[in-house]
């Protein structure tokens, strides 16, 4: 069930925008961090919440692929596949996934842990190979970097934790990817021969 | 080699500048500070980002100044700004950079706009699987609001704005303007008909102007060291610095701040390290994966709009990918086909039914099952989208394909021929049956 | 008044020249100028979406050509060509496109024969397709709803049935568009089914055979049906249709556009609800009871017996003692020979039909008009607010509720006062509900708070009429608070849309006719027509008032006089005037003293009773006190539950074997045509009646249902216009339809003058024709 706490942010959420209707997207979100994925009863909260008709929310939600139709696992792996983590490697990744895993993409494990799927560029090139878990980057990923983050997942998920989420405000963005090769910051007009040969690079 | 001056990305790895404190410390809404206090009319703003020559940093390059201007003076409607910062284009990754680390400068480019354009009410349209980004700029206009730097009556001037912090939910579409409005009100991303165009018809009914991130991103720094001093970056039509981003068969990916004409092999063997693995080049994408492959002759090339255009491509969104020798076309082809067939909102034919015929018959050659007529097929199903679709996903759609044929016919031919891949891994697997 | 001229433009298309109004689109050019632009996305009843990528022209001087014919208004001076290569090639590329997936099985397609898909394959279409793979296939058919189903192989993805359901129907469980790029799909939302009575409309508009209707697979091929435009006979809207009919048997109704009634749409009562033409239990001979079983008889035995019957009652006890009940669904020229029967051949008063209970007119309305709706359903559109009173559309009227959907999105304000729940709920800015019984006095609430709060405005405010039920309005609800505690209405709602119809642009009153029957409303059209006027919401178009009737011709069986104090045209039985003329045209005299009502007649008040196309034991509490009755007569399509009673059965024909006119609940008089052979057996109303009134002693020689409308055209000052020529040519005509203003098409709504002094009278309308032609 969507909590009243939920339906709460969702009207709050609507008092930012001109139309109820705009906010279908923050809404869909919030009805999602209720459950996991979107259920009839979290689809209807939401057109209630906004007074639509929950045929347009329904409708609107399957354009966008963000949204569950099932439960997914208690981590949803997402690998980026297009061309820039094609050119670097991905597909290897996924296949090392899938058999660490032992699913196939778009499959869940039968324990729920997992689910592991493909994705759309993520913008993140210039650290590719790269994946996410619960929406939250690891770049720069090779094989073995993928098995300790399976292990940090699994402890994690022993543990009780929830999904780890990135970034401090201290420009920390992208560093927080245990497991993961450090990531190399963004280079901005810095000649590459000048700079140091990896890590993290200072202006 | 002489360091180019940064614009954007100057301050963008210093500790904290993320937060308002350090933004400020390092010049942060001074811009904005400077043209509500001077005043600057809306309209001198406007003036200011047309002398500068800025154009669109999304992928059309539109000089932003000429389409705020393209607003009507007056009108019964709310007028609202976009800032589109979804950014999904394969081989783009500036947007999301700005917004995790430098989010303020992005924030106080879209009041700057927004008070340029009269606009009362911005939206920031954050792509949805970019959480990070997303919680960034939520805090960053949180923070000025907290500031003052939005909401009623800004420092004293008598302006008042509202800015709204949108997230997305997966669709490439969006980053269409007139999709992302439509799905900024609530609904599936198809696109709009136009005309009427955003100017006159946008969001909710209301003259709309809608920028990429990087674009509102430049704008303060245009207010704060004048529009000449920005223009004197870069070329004659051109104007200023660009975040080129470059992917792929390169030893240093990255983000490179860089002076529009920058020539193409400065990027790659300078900034990036040339190809990795000390092979050679094969191929360049551009701007993006939507627009066409050049080939290593083209390597000179500055990287300004005109002279990619020249050398029979585009600019785009300066997402430079790089392909190396051992890369088969067709595999890379295939998988830039992919993600336009997924990504095609399904509403007109053309793209809708093209995209999915077009990775059908790609997946076919790259296995070694392809005919010969599927290479003037492929070229006909691209004549048959290009121009007759709704929107330019699947203009975008053709690009790669019609350029890898043009440029790489011998491989789509051994392809046919032999089975099996020319260059590559896939070359060394032995020829498929043909059915 | 006349509407402002739009301004003509220039356009050439393929070397035709035509002159079309500013804001045609080129599709619609290139059509007027007879030339096919093929479309699929587009409709011409919803906005332009752009999607299919068919409708491919060339536009000089547009940049980007091919340039789509159905998204680009025309420009003066713009000249078009449908036929160059790049138009060709374009059209070509996406038929090939479309065809793709496409399973290609028009041999067993319904649609196969006006298949749009079909048929521009054939003539914009490649030859053949290059598309060499494997086609996608689903799980086929999915019945989407009871009456429909949906192949998704089919499917081109055009989305008009989700535009019309989410846009035009704003149904509640609707179809939608599911997915998106080459998985994007017609459905329903998960867990819920296509519910909607005008979801037949997605079957006519598919393009393909993607949506099809359940009783119409497998049945026929489209081009062995013939096609006969006539008017439906399920309510009182009178939308348009197109009567398909193979061997002897509706297989379908379709809409066949009238855009001021109808706007294109059919519901799916009307589109599906013949059943009854076709059924097995049709009687196909006359019955005569003999001892105690209906046998059947020969029309000649049977008629005989009626007329002899009726005649001895009549002779015997007075005319008074035989009584007539008449049809809402028959034909106007039918009801006018029922009531003419009655009055004329049997000297009685005594006719009627089931109707909703209207105090007489002349206490309550300065004109004396009779109970009927000042404004029209395409006015709907000009209305600022809408206001319905115990009314339901979606249920009884349903293709209004379409308009007014249409009035709402372009910004008119829905107000619902409803005991119940309504379908119109969900959209509109108010609801009122109250305690059973208690509507009469909400509406007179209303008028109290007109005077109260010096509300009232225009010219009537203070006319003697309406100060007079305005007092007793106001005497009746003194304390507002008080009544609309009592009413269980929230005062202050109350109030609210008092102010809102008194402060309206234009406000549309409409009740539902049976509302009128509710306890306590019984002057709820009188009080409705009172507030209507004392805020000036009456003559002009888009605002109005009055009732919405439920039957396919409820007005017309009212028009033509199927009631005991009104002769046709409602002038009253006493009426010297109209009695002067019905004399000169029926050459006898009619009874003077009103007759007796329906209920008065069942509840026995006559001694024999003459009832056609109506089944009254249906609305009584006892139906065996029909067995008192010395002599029963029914005429009817089937044995009726009233006809178990009945002495006598004639069996009748339906509307689609007839020709005839309705005439709709805004006053619209529309041709029906004869769109099937008729059953061999039953004969036309009118022609029963005809037959009786020979027998009768009348020298009654009508050849057709034409000359009974000559007829009434020279009786009824309010149809004096009408002639079958003119009717049937026309999009309907709405009364009074006068000689002078039947070229537009009659009133579409009625003026000030008419409110203010009534209806045409006998003496200003010369008689056209004689009777009989």
């Amino acid at each position: 069930m969507v909590s009243d706490e939920a339906k709460q942010r969702m009207r709050a959420v609507a008092a930012h925008y001109p139309t109820l209707r705009s906010a279908i997207l923050p809404a869909l979100h919030i009805a999602q961090s209720e459950e996991g994925y979107l259920t009839q009863d979290a689809l209807e909260s939401v057109a209630e919440a906004l007074r639509l008709n929950p045929d347009e929310v329904k409708s609107v939600a399957t354009f966008y692929t963000m949204f569950f139709k099932e439960q997914p696992g208690k981590r949803v792996i997402k690998v980026c596949t297009s061309i820039s983590c094609y050119l670097r490697g991905c597909d290897q990744l996924m296949t090392h996934l899938e058999e660490r895993l032992g699913i196939k993409r778009g499959e869940t494990t039968p324990d729920g842990r997992f689910t592991l799927l493909t994705t759309e560029c993520l913008a993140s090139c210039g650290t590719a190979p790269v994946l996410q878990v619960n929406d939250e980057f690891v770049e720069n990923v090779t094989p073995e970097s993928a098995d300790t983050l399976l292990k940090e997942l699994n402890q994690e998920i022993d543990s009780g934790l929830p999904p780890r989420r990135q970034g401090q405000p201290n420009g920390a963005a992208a560093t927080g990817n245990v497991g993961a090769r450090p990531a190399k910051s963004d280079k901005a007009g810095k000649p590459a021969k000048s700079a140091p040969a990896s890590g993290k690079r200072s202006e | 080699m002489a360091q180019p001056e940064l614009i954007i990305t100057k301050h963008l790895n210093v500790p904290g500048m993320d937060t308002l404190a350090v933004y400020q410390q390092h010049g942060g809404y001074q811009a904005l500070e400077k043209t509500l206090k001077a005043p600057f009319q809306p309209d001198e703003v406007v003036e200011m980002v047309k002398k500068s020559g800025l154009r669109g940093r999304g992928g059309a390059g539109f000089p932003t100044g000429t389409k705020w201007g393209f607003l009507p003076k007056e009108s019964p409607k709310p007028r609202y700004l976009c800032c589109n910062a979804d950014e999904s284009e394969p081989g783009t990754f500036k947007d999301r950079m700005l917004m995790e680390k430098n989010p303020h400068l992005l924030v106080e480019g879209v009041i700057l706009s927004a008070y340029a354009t009269k606009v009362h009410h911005a939206f920031i349209y954050v792509r949805g699987e970019l959480a990070l980004a997303g919680r960034q700029v939520t805090r960053a206009v949180q923070e000025a609001y907290d500031a003052g730097y939005i909401g009623n009556n800004i420092l004293g001037s008598g302006y008042d704005l509202e800015v709204t912090v949108h997230r997305g939910a997966g669709a490439y579409i969006c980053g269409e303007e007139s999709a992302l409005m439509e799905s900024l009100e609530g609904r599936r991303g198809y696109p709009r008909l136009k005309p009427p165009f955003p100017a006159v018809v946008g969001l909710y009914g209301g003259p709309t102007v809608i920028n990429n991130a990087e674009t509102l991103a430049t704008v303060p720094a245009i207010i704060k060291n004048g529009p000449e001093w920005y223009a004197s970056f870069g070329t004659e039509k051109s104007k200023g610095t660009r975040i080129y981003c470059l992917s792929g068969h390169v030893n240093e990916p990255g983000n490179y701040e860089l002076p529009l004409g920058t020539p193409l092999r400065t990027l790659i063997e300078d900034y990036g390290g040339g190809v990795w693995k000390g092979k050679k080049l094969k191929a360049v994408v551009p701007g993006g994966s939507s627009t066409p492959f050049l080939t290593p002759d083209k390597l000179d090339t500055p990287m300004d709009f005109e002279s990619i255009a020249a050398a029979g491509s585009m600019l785009g969104s300066a997402g430079v990918i790089v392909l190396d020798e051992d890369t088969c076309i067709i595999g890379a082809v295939l998988r830039m086909s992919e993600f336009y067939r997924d990504e095609s909102c399904g509403k007109c034919t053309p793209c809708r039914e093209g995209t999915y015929w077009m990775v059908e018959l790609l997946e076919r050659l790259e296995h070694g099952h392809g005919s010969e007529k599927d290479v003037p097929l492929l070229l006909d199903i691209c004549d048959n989208i290009s121009g007759k679709s709704f929107c330019p996903l699947g203009d975008a759609a053709t690009s790669c394909i019609v350029s890898s044929i043009k440029l790489f016919r011998d491989e789509y031919l051994y392809h046919i021929r032999e089975g099996r891949c020319m260059v590559g891994p896939g070359a060394l697997a032995p020829a498929a049956a043909h059915a | 008044m006349p509407e402002e001229q739009p301004k003509m433009l220039t356009v050439t298309i393929d070397g035709r020249t035509i002159s079309v109004p500013e804001g045609t689109l080129v599709w619609k050019a290139a059509q007027l100028a007879g030339i096919e632009v093929p479309i699929y996305c587009y409709h011409p009843k919803m906005p332009p979406l752009g999607a299919c990528r068919m409708c491919f022209v060339e536009i000089e001087k547009l940049p980007k050509p091919p340039q789509t014919a159905c998204t680009t208004p025309v420009t003066d001076g713009m000249i078009v060509h449908t036929d160059t290569p790049l138009v060709k090639k374009s059209r070509q590329g996406t038929l090939e496109f479309l065809l793709i997936n496409h399973p290609l099985d028009c041999p067993i397609c319904d649609k196969g024969g006006e298949c749009d898909l079909q048929d521009f394959t054939l003539r914009h279409g490649p030859g053949g397709s290059r598309f060499d793979l494997t086609k996608r296939h689903y799980i086929k058919p999915i019945p989407v709803s009871d009456n429909v189903l949906l192949d998704r192989e089919r499917c081109i993805a055009c989305q008009r049935c989700v535009r019309f359901s989410q846009e035009v129907a704003m149904d509640e469980e609707g179809l939608i568009m599911n997915d998106r790029g080459f998985k994007i799909e017609v459905s329903t939302p998960p867990g819920s089914q296509y519910e909607s009575i005008f979801s037949g409309n997605t079957v006519e508009m598919c393009p393909v055979g993607a949506l099809t209707a359940k009783n119409f697979r497998f049945r026929t091929r489209p081009w062995e049906l013939r096609k006969t435009p006539s008017v439906c006979a399920s309510c009182s809207v009178g939308c348009n249709v197109r009567v398909d009919v193979r061997v002897d048997r509706i297989l379908r109704q379709m809409s066949h556009t009238n855009d001021s009634i109808d706007d294109g749409w059919l519901c799916d009562r009307g589109r599906w609800g013949f059943d009854y033409v076709n059924s097995q239990d049709r009687l196909r001979t006359p019955l005569v009871r003999k001892n105690g079983q209906l046998e059947p008889a020969t029309w000649d035995e049977a008629l005989d017996l009626v007329a002899t019957r009726l005649q001895e009652i009549a002779e015997r006890d007075g005319p008074d003692a035989v009584g007539g009940i008449g049809s809402t669904h028959t034909t106007n020229e039918e009801a006018y020979l029922f009531q003419k029967l009655l009055r004329a051949a049997l000297g009685t008063n005594n006719v009627d039909h089931h109707h909703g209970l209207f105090p007489a007119t002349t206490t309550s309305t300065p004109g004396q008009l009779p109970w009927v709706w000042t404004d029209s359903i395409a006015g709907l559109e000009k209305a600022s607010h809408i206001v319905l009173f115990a009314a339901n559309p979606y249920e009884r009227q349903p293709i209004i509720d379409l308009r007014i959907k249409k009035a709402q999105r372009a910004g008119a304000k829905i107000y619902v006062v409803s005991e119940k729940p309504t379908r119109l709920d969900r959209l509109a800015t108010l609801k009122l509900t109250y305690k059973s019984g208690q509507l009469g006095a909400v509406v007179q609430l209303l008028l109290s708070i007109l005077v109260s709060q010096n509300l009232t405005r225009g010219s009537y405010s203070d006319s003697r009429v309406l100060s007079e039920r305005l007092r007793q309005a106001v005497a009746g609800a003194s304390n507002s608070e008080i009544v609309a505690q009592q009413a269980g209405v929230d005062a202050e709602a109350v109030r609210a849309l008092a102010r809102e119809i008194a402060g309206a642009k234009g406000a549309v009153l409409l009740y539902d006719e049976m509302a009128t029957r509710e306890e306590g409303a019984e002057t709820l059209a009188a009080d409705l027509f009172t507030l209507a006027l004392a805020t000036d919401n009456v003559g002009r178009r888009g605002a109005g008032v009055g009732p919405l009737f439920e039957d396919n011709n409820s007005l017309g069986a009212r028009d033509m006089g199927l009631l005991p104090d009104s002769l046709p045209g409602y002038a009253s039985v006493e009426d010297d005037a109209m009695q002067a003329r019905l004399r000169r045209i029926w050459g006898e005299e009619m009874p003077k003293n009103p007759g007796l009502n329906y209920d008065q007649m069942l509840d026995g008040g006559v001694k024999a009773l003459y009832v056609m196309g109506a089944d009254p034991a249906r609305h009584m509490a006892d139906a065996a006190a029909l067995e008192k009755l010395e002599f029963l007569v029914v005429q009817a399509l089937a044995l009726n539950e009233t006809a178990q009673y009945a002495d006598v059965v004639l069996p009748a024909q339906s509307y689609a074997e007839k020709e005839g006119t309705f005439t709709n609940t805004e006053r619209c008089v529309q041709a029906v045509r004869q769109a099937m052979r008729p059953l061999p057996g039953p004969k036309a109303d009118w022609e029963i009646i005809t037959a009786l009134g020979q027998r009768l002693g009348q020298d009654w020689n009508y050849a057709s249902a034409r000359a009974i409308l000559n007829e009434i055209a020279s009786a009824l000052p309010i149809y004096s216009g009408l002639n079958w020529d003119v009717v049937s040519k026309s999009q309907g005509i709405r009364w009074p339809a006068l000689p002078e203003n039947i070229a537009e098409g009659g009133s579409p709504f009625l003026s000030l003058e008419i409110i203010q002094q009534g209806l045409p009278s006998v003496q200003e309308v010369a008689e056209t024709t004689a009777a009989g032609d």
